[in-house]
């Protein structure tokens, strides 16, 4: 089991490694300079833009840009900020880094009870006007995108009703509306596959078995079956977070939240390199790092991945 | 069940307002900017939002009023001496810095002695010293006094230029109390060093920044409390919270003005008044041979609907734009109209060699994916009228201006925005031959001859004389074809009084009162 984790962290930081080299050189192809946006209008000085390219290291080649950089990083330091003059990168993301993950963690914790608990009630009553109406609900919850189930909640519950605040953060009434849109698709997610897999797991013998023993409905149900499709569910934990982490970027901007995925925006907008790296970085962290996270639960659940990575 | 809900809401409503724990007397008043200022002290100011921020904390020697009028600030008078080589100017007395300490004459010259060390990252502002005399052995290194101001006494500063400088009054530079430099390069974070009418607070970064009423102001208290401009990048936001009474203004971006102007509930509460921003049509004759021929300038002058598109693309947010001034500019005076003529365009190129558009190479009118829609509209409507074939070429953003600026982009559309309240900003920097800005790259020797006269020309009237030649002789050679102005749409809630938008977009907070 050791070599096993050992092995999925050396994975993880290749896996950052990766990317940090791809960001960089994307950062350097992109059309469009930072020293020119920050001039703007007034591009075209060549001997003030020679002055700036200098004073942020833009005039080494690139490959020693590159050097200077991942010795930054390898001592924790992301480098200065290109649009606020003279603050570390660290800085400029503060909290907003706890953010964006804490927003998604939230939606999850919503989705995954409420969408398990749908799919196995649907499952349940398989092809009843139960399952037939929850499914119903579940393929509009999947199909309509988070910018418009956001626009008509903030309409419906903000604006007409005035029972939650319209955006900002800082209180708990401002996490209800942005926790709730971010986890309307992964709950019809997790439903869907839900149903499918409880449908699968109640065709099962041992399930039979069970019920010829005459065990009651609700423990065949909570102790034989549940269980058994919380492992193929666990599976895509990991993929439904890296949609919710994305999913911020337009959530955090409708709710004005001021978290990684608006800091992303406005930092690509404004050529701000060192920033746009950092929050890439920190996004292929958190995704890799919750999948990590699954695949060693995965092997606590499952015995046989245990076993398998023994061998 | 209508008072059911109405109920309920405010029922929750309240409870929220206890949970956030507002000071219910308190008067804030709440405006949303779109992003984050990028500085946010006098020195390395260098743009928009940073500068809608500043303004309400730190203050020049001149300003203008809600007509766009100049209007003394710091300085009480100022007068040219020796030809307008030299400016003479009277300290406004008894103002006090948000330090606590009176402004002196010498503070002037400490200010401008900031902006130009390199040291200190100075920013837009520093420009506009370039010309005072021993500017250049500062920013060189060479001296760290800048010999060309003089305190006469503790409220007359005696300022004297290389050559004449007669708008260095209306230049827009910070006056600040330089004392609080020895708290190193973040020093406005801890410290707030102005004279205007509001101190700063605090600046959360991708939330808000806040400053509150300075009770010393010299032109008065504050009667509200404190400004909090909120960072909220997108519109539909910052609509539902103006909705919800959780903002008081709202700048409305170009994104956003149509579904403003369409909506009736906004009818009486929009503020709208034209920016000080020219935008016109570049056509680089170096680049493209038969722009070299007036007659095709002036055939895609006449080509252009103005009209139709104020209304169709800026959808009616905007005035069709016939000169190189705006109005509420100091200079301004009405041109006569540009009309759409599609036969005498047509008849025009068709003298040119050109009947129908045939013979004419293919061109690309550039600029950058905002203005996608108008590119298009243009190659439209060139295609339409004069048979020209124009192909639409988006490219980023600052690669774009780095490429006008240096004269490499034959045909596009662009705007310029004054940054100070006098016609000769656009004039001399858009159309002298001798200015990076010229981005179309025409060149008049009798108009760079007036631009020059004007430069030394302290008698405001006659030097608006001198505007009006120039700007003929520009329009007359068709060297541009102006296209529109912008207007800046706000929205105010009805209770928040005495809010000035001009040209150079809001005023101050200073007289601001809400019921």
């Amino acid at each position: 089991m050791l070599t096993y984790v050992a092995r999925r962290f050396a994975e993880l930081v290749f896996v950052l490694v990766a990317v940090l080299i791809l960001a960089f050189a994307a950062s350097r192809l992109m059309p469009g300079d930072p020293i020119g946006a920050m001039l703007s209008d007034r591009s075209g000085d060549a001997a003030l833009e020679q002055r700036l390219r200098a004073e942020y290291g833009l005039d080494a080649p690139v490959l020693q840009q590159f050097w200077i950089y991942v010795r930054g990083v390898a001592r924790g330091e992301f480098g200065l900020s290109y649009r606020f003059v003279g603050v570390p990168v660290v800085e400029v993301l503060g909290d907003s880094l706890k953010i964006s993950p804490l927003l998604a963690l939230s939606a999850l914790t919503l989705a995954v009870p409420l969408g398990v608990a749908a799919g196995a009630l649907a499952a349940l009553r398989h092809n009843r006007w139960t399952d037939t109406s929850v499914m119903a609900v579940m393929i509009a919850g999947i199909s309509v995108p988070n910018f418009a189930s956001a626009a008509f909640l903030v309409y419906l519950l903000a604006i007409r009703l005035g029972a939650l605040p319209v955006a900002g953060w800082g209180t708990l009434q401002q996490t209800v509306l942005p926790v709730i849109v971010l986890a309307l698709q992964p709950t019809a997610y997790i439903a869907r596959l839900a149903r499918t897999f409880m449908l699968e797991v109640l065709a099962q013998d041992y399930i039979r078995t069970a019920r010829a023993k005459g065990m009651r409905e609700r423990i065949v149900i909570l102790r034989h079956a549940l269980p058994n499709i919380l492992v193929p569910l666990l599976t895509t934990i990991g993929i439904i977070f890296g949609t919710l982490l994305t999913s911020t970027f337009v959530v955090e901007t409708i709710f004005n939240i001021p978290g990684l995925g608006r800091q992303a925006i406005q930092a690509i907008f404004a050529r701000d390199y060192p920033v746009t790296i950092a929050v890439i970085l920190l996004f292929t962290f958190f995704y890799a790092g919750i999948n990590l996270l699954v695949d060693l639960l995965y092997g606590v659940i499952d015995p046989r991945i245990r076993l398998e990575a023994r061998r | 069940m209508g008072w059911i809900t109405r109920n309920t809401g405010l029922a929750v409503g309240l409870g929220l307002l206890c949970a956030a724990g507002a000071p219910a007397d308190a008067k804030s008043l709440r405006l949303n900017i779109t992003a984050d200022p990028s500085q946010m002290d006098p020195i390395t100011e260098s743009e928009l939002i940073a500068g809608d921020i500043i303004r309400n904390m730190y203050e020049d020697l001149a300003g203008i009023d809600k007509d766009g009028k100049i209007i003394p600030v710091l300085a009480t008078e100022w007068q040219a001496m020796d030809g307008g080589k030299t400016w003479r100017f009277k300290l406004r007395q008894g103002v006090k810095f948000h330090t606590g300490r009176e402004m002196k004459a010498a503070d002037v010259k400490r200010s401008f002695e900031a902006l130009l060390t390199p040291a200190l990252k100075p920013g837009a502002s520093q420009v506009y010293l370039k010309d005072v005399v021993g500017a250049q052995d500062m920013l060189d290194g060479k001296a760290t006094a800048l010999a060309g101001v003089k305190v006469v006494d503790d409220t007359t500063v005696d300022i004297t230029f290389n050559k004449p400088d007669v708008l260095f009054p209306i230049y827009p530079v910070r006056i600040f109390d330089a004392d609080v430099l020895s708290h190193g390069a973040d020093w406005f974070l801890k410290e707030s060093a102005g004279t205007g009418p509001f101190q700063f607070v605090d600046w959360k970064r991708g939330s808000e920044v806040r400053v509150k009423a300075f009770p010393g102001y010299w032109g008065g208290a504050p009667k509200i409390d404190e400004v909090v401009f909120l960072v909220v990048p997108n519109i539909e936001t910052s609509l539902s919270l103006y909705e919800t009474k959780g903002l008081d203004l709202v700048e409305v971006p170009p994104s956003g003005t149509r579904a403003v102007l369409k909506d009736p509930r906004y009818e009486n509460q929009t503020l709208r008044v034209p920016a000080a921003q020219i935008n016109y049509l570049g056509m680089n004759q170096n680049l493209y041979a038969p722009f070299k021929d007036k007659r095709v300038r002036e055939a895609i002058n006449l080509a252009i609907d103005r009209d139709g598109f104020v209304k169709g693309i800026l959808g009616g947010a905007g005035l069709p734009l016939y000169g190189s001034i705006t109005p509420g500019v100091a200079g301004y005076a009405p041109v006569p109209k540009i009309p759409y003529d599609p036969e005498r365009a047509k008849q025009l190129l068709a003298e040119a060699g050109f009947p129908g558009g045939k013979g004419l190479p293919p061109i690309d009118i550039q600029a950058t994916a905002v203005q996608k829609d108008d590119l298009a509209a243009f190659a439209d409507q060139f295609k339409k009228v004069l048979g020209m074939d124009v192909n639409v070429k988006v490219v980023e953003r600052a690669t774009h201006i780095k490429q006008m600026n240096a004269g490499e982009v034959a045909f596009f559309p662009w705007g310029w925005t004054a940054d100070y309240p006098d016609a000769l900003y656009f004039l001399s920097q858009l159309w002298d031959s001798r200015s990076p800005y010229n981005r179309v790259r025409w060149k008049n020797a009798d108009y760079d001859k007036l631009i020059d006269q004007a430069q030394g020309e302290p008698n405001a009237e006659a030097r608006y004389k001198i505007y009006a030649q120039a700007e003929k002789i520009i329009l007359d050679d068709v060297g541009m074809a102006p296209l529109y102005i912008r207007t800046q749409i706000w929205l105010k809630q009805p209770n928040v009084k005495n809010v000035y938008l001009t040209p150079f977009r809001m005023l101050p907070y200073a007289k601001v009162e809400m019921e």
